[in-house]
């Protein structure tokens, strides 16, 4: 719990600072707003560019194994004929 | 680590044992005994099947006694429970059987192919590893039976999960497994999550220990009989356990 905490607490201080600062309630140079301010917002768009761009490339990748479905069905159908001859019920 | 290490220069051969929870596997069980049965004779292997079976209604029991008579009692051993207590405990109570030094965990429901467990088996002595996983998302993996929303929903939780977790394995939720016996008994002390996020727990927690971990592709045949249930309470489940792995691990 503690790590989790801690996490948190740090993220706070530093959004508390950051909105405080994009406000304009702590006076900044003109090139650090235009500059270095819109950094946050960029890597929050950047990280959703990629979560998408990650998931939609496994989902593209996403293999459909409708050989190993039908080599599955032949091996059940021989089990279930050479168990019968073993004497165990199959339905 | 070591314990296997002396087992073999002992020139005592492995033993694998396969923990097999059933709950109403009546159809499926003596099909994928069946398989495994062929699958470790035909690699020459030592092996037993340990059926954990949580007092099933439709007579699973009668069948792994038949199948007990066919196999063998040192293949098949059964070691029933009084009710459906679930799957982190059935493991836990399937180890104290357990005669060999790796253990296997898989689901009777045929999504688990047997085919793969000496693949699985070749990568642990090839680089000793502690742990080895199939994964149904890398190389030749796959899966049948999933349509788009349910491959979104899959790696959109995988994707989420190993974002937040990076345990260092590409299928988390994964639950076909080689271990060696000791690694698991340690794992099972620490593990308390249930369901979905039990699987989970155990890769993240394999990690926190250090372990090794390999990672063999597999195909997953999704419930040939029976449905699939994945809503959006399993959803919600899900995220619940991954945050709450985040924060307690």
């Amino acid at each position: 719990m503690s790590r989790a905490t801690e996490t948190a607490s740090f993220l706070g201080i530093i959004s508390v600072i950051y909105f405080l600062s994009f406000f304009g309630i702590i006076p900044l140079p003109q090139i650090v707003r235009e500059e270095i301010l819109p950094l946050p917002w960029w890597a929050l768009v950047s990280f959703g560019s990629y979560s998408l761009g990650n998931i939609g490339y496994h989902l593209y990748r996403f293999r459909d194994c409708d050989d190993a479905y039908h080599e599955l069905m032949e091996e059940i159908q021989s089990a279930k004929d050479d168990l019968r001859t073993k004497g165990v019920s199959v339905d | 680590m070591f314990s296997s290490v002396r087992v073999a220069s002992d020139g005592v051969e492995d033993k694998y044992s396969v923990i097999l929870p059933t709950y109403n596997e009546r159809g499926n069980l003596p099909v994928i005994i069946w398989l495994l049965a062929k699958t470790f004779k035909e690699h020459d292997l030592d092996w037993e099947v340990i059926i954990v079976d949580d007092a099933s209604p439709d007579g699973t029991q009668d069948i792994a006694k038949q199948l007990a008579t066919v196999y063998g009692l040192e293949h098949i051993v059964l070691k029933p429970r009084a009710g459906k207590l679930g799957l982190g405990t059935a493991y836990v109570h399937g180890l104290q059987f357990v005669t060999g030094n790796f253990v296997i965990i898989m689901d009777a429901d045929f999504s688990h192919h047997p085919k793969f467990i000496p693949e699985f088996i070749r990568l642990q002595k090839s680089n000793n590893y502690d742990i080895v996983t199939g994964t149904r998302y890398a190389g030749n993996g796959g899966v049948h039976g999933w349509n788009l929303k349910r491959k979104i929903i899959s790696r959109g939780a995988n994707f989420l999960a190993s974002t937040l977790l990076r345990p260092g394995v590409t299928d988390l939720t994964g639950s076909f497994r080689l271990y060696k016996k000791e690694v698991l008994e340690k794992i099972m002390t620490v593990v308390i999550s249930k369901g979905y996020v039990f699987q989970m727990e155990m890769m993240v927690r394999a990690r926190q220990f250090g372990y090794t971990i390999g990672e063999v592709p597999i195909t997953f045949v999704d419930r040939v009989y029976g449905e699939s249930k994945m809503g959006a309470n399993e959803i919600v489940q899900f995220a619940k356990g991954v945050l709450q792995l985040f924060i307690s691990v």
